[in-house]
């Protein structure tokens, strides 16, 4: 009976260490010596990447493979580095997840792709492009670089981003922005809400389009822009004072549109969604 | 001639460039195979209909910039590589997923043409000087009309798509009727069209863990095509509401992409 019972753990213990082994996680890293400017590629079917800055001129990738049912590749050429998963047979999302952890110049552009996510990246200069399908994308303190962002669900979250280019499309993931300005800001989802929480800077263009959900602008009282906003279907409501040109070709439908200008018109601001409601709101 | 080698030099023919023995061969092919007949028809139509695009006022400076930025999100435009030492140059954004494979190579110009698609109705009507209309009363209550069949027709018209490989032209077409029946509002219930249907097969084989998530990101964009369309055909002098139907023919062929860059 003792025989059995120690038999039994031995067996229990063997089994827990075999699955153990077969799941255990492994880390590798790749450093990769670049030159200004470089042009830096992560790409995943399952897991999250992080992207900070890093010293000098190095690219440090970590990745932790969650199985022994992917694997990572590599390369480089000259100044353009491209690390991606490869799923071999029998992988799932579980077993298929990578998770990367990358230090870059802070100059270098940067495109991340991954199915599930997260995408983060944060205290960047260069370019940016992260797409994800349902992977939540976090882009912060960036500036001067163009950042594009595409997702399916995903939510997309932009905090402190200046002076660069910035588009976001989302089929009906939810777009965040606070603190976003730039001569270029445009964001549309389908089925997500849009909030924006800034001043809309000086001398930007800004476009916010939805086709169901709601947009929402949360502004200071000395904003300086020109304002316009039309919902075919759903409700506009606004908390300024708006100046209105004596001659312009859009026509204010009451409680369905509203344009004008508050402060000098540093920027112009478009809001329009096709049943959202739009608001536009002083903070 | 076979069938690749007519999907390789169509364009040069549409363009009038013709060389004797090349046009022979073609014409022979042409002749004796019906997909590739068929194919070149087609073309010809949405060819002759795009030459009869009224021309526009020139669009605002931030226009161009926008589209610029567009363009080089998608990679086909970069810097110039002689730029001088004291400007300052920024690096080529393309997109570099050595594993892109266009296997499912047909999804790219179903995403051009549903861009296409959405251009010709929106510039095919001009929209009157006076804006505004009063917003109906119930348009959900419409019946929806039918996915669009456009979204077979090869993509050829409005210059802001970005034109595919030739040998990407060389998808099977839908009849040229499928352009001008955009504009209609069958009231028969919805359908999906033969490409959502194949966009799903493919989604399905290659990564069968996304196929509800894809599916229903499909259905609530070609519900949102369908509102905006519904809406279009009752109010057609809305500009707002031909804009939305241009920015949910965007959603689909974001969709399409984002699929593209996964089904490998």
């Amino acid at each position: 009976m003792e025989s059995l019972q120690q038999t039994t753990v031995v067996t229990l213990v063997l089994a827990t260490c075999l699955a153990s082994a077969a799941f255990a996680e492994t880390k590798k890293e790749y450093r990769f010596t670049v030159g200004p400017n470089a042009n830096v590629s992560v790409d995943t079917q399952y897991g999250a990447i992080s992207v900070k800055p890093g010293s000098g001129n190095q690219v440090i990738v970590t990745a932790t493979l969650k199985s022994d049912k992917v694997e990572v590749d590599q390369r480089q050429n000259g100044n353009r580095v491209e690390v991606a998963s490869h799923l071999l047979q029998g992988a799932d999302q579980q077993t298929g997840q990578v998770d990367y952890e990358v230090l870059i110049p802070p100059d270098a552009t940067l495109n991340l792709r991954s199915s599930t996510g997260p995408l983060t990246a944060e205290r960047l200069q260069g370019d940016l492009s992260l797409e994800g399908t349902d992977a939540v994308v976090n882009v912060r303190d960036v500036t001067s670089g163009h950042v594009h962002v595409r997702t399916m669900r995903g939510p997309i979250t932009l905090t402190d981003v200046r002076n660069g280019h910035v588009e976001l499309a989302s089929i009906s993931g939810d777009v965040h922005l606070k603190s976003v300005t730039g001569p270029l800001v445009q964001a549309s989802s389908g089925s997500g809400k849009i909030f924006y929480d800034g001043d809309f800077g000086s001398g930007g263009d800004y476009k916010f389009t939805t086709h169901t959900g709601d947009i929402e602008a949360l502004v200071p009282a000395n904003v300086s822009a020109d304002f316009s906003a039309h919902s075919v279907l759903g409700r506009v409501q606004h908390d300024f004072p708006l100046q209105q040109p004596q001659h312009s070709r859009f026509s204010v439908e009451a409680g369905r549109s509203f344009f004008g200008t508050v402060g000098k018109a540093a920027s112009e601001v478009v809001l329009r969604s096709f049943s959202g409601k739009i608001r536009l709101k002083q903070r | 001639m076979t069938c690749s080698d007519v999907e390789r030099v169509l364009p040069e023919l549409l363009d009038g460039a013709p060389d004797g023995e090349f046009q022979t061969a073609f014409e022979t092919h042409v002749k004796s195979c019906p997909a590739c007949s068929d194919l070149v028809s087609d073309l010809k139509v949405i060819a002759s209909e795009a030459r009869q695009l009224a021309a526009t006022e020139e669009p605002a400076p931030r226009v161009w910039v926008r589209i610029a930025a567009e363009l080089r999100a998608e990679g086909l435009i970069r810097e110039p590589e002689s730029a001088p030492k004291s400007a300052p140059t920024r690096p080529i954004l393309v997109p570099t997923s050595p594993r892109r494979r266009w296997s499912a190579w047909w999804l790219a110009p179903v995403a051009a043409a549903l861009l296409a698609a959405g251009s010709y109705v929106v510039s095919h009507k001009p929209a009157p000087q006076v804006a505004k209309q009063q917003a109906p009363g119930t348009p959900a209550a419409s019946p929806a009309p039918a996915p669009p069949a456009v979204a077979q027709t090869p993509a050829v018209a409005p210059a802001s798509v970005p034109n595919p490989a030739p040998q990407q032209l060389a998808q099977k077409s839908a009849t040229p009727t499928a352009i001008v029946g955009l504009t209609a509002a069958p009231a028969a219930e919805p359908e999906p069209s033969e490409e959502d249907q194949q966009f799903l097969s493919v989604v399905s084989t290659r990564a069968p863990s996304m196929r509800a998530t894809y599916e229903s990101q499909l259905q609530a964009v070609n519900a949102d095509i369908r509102e905006a369309q519904a809406y279009l055909d009752r109010n057609p002098g809305d500009a707002d509401a031909r804009q939305h139907l241009m920015d949910a023919y965007q959603q689909k062929a974001l969709l399409y992409q984002i699929a593209l860059d996964r089904i490998q």
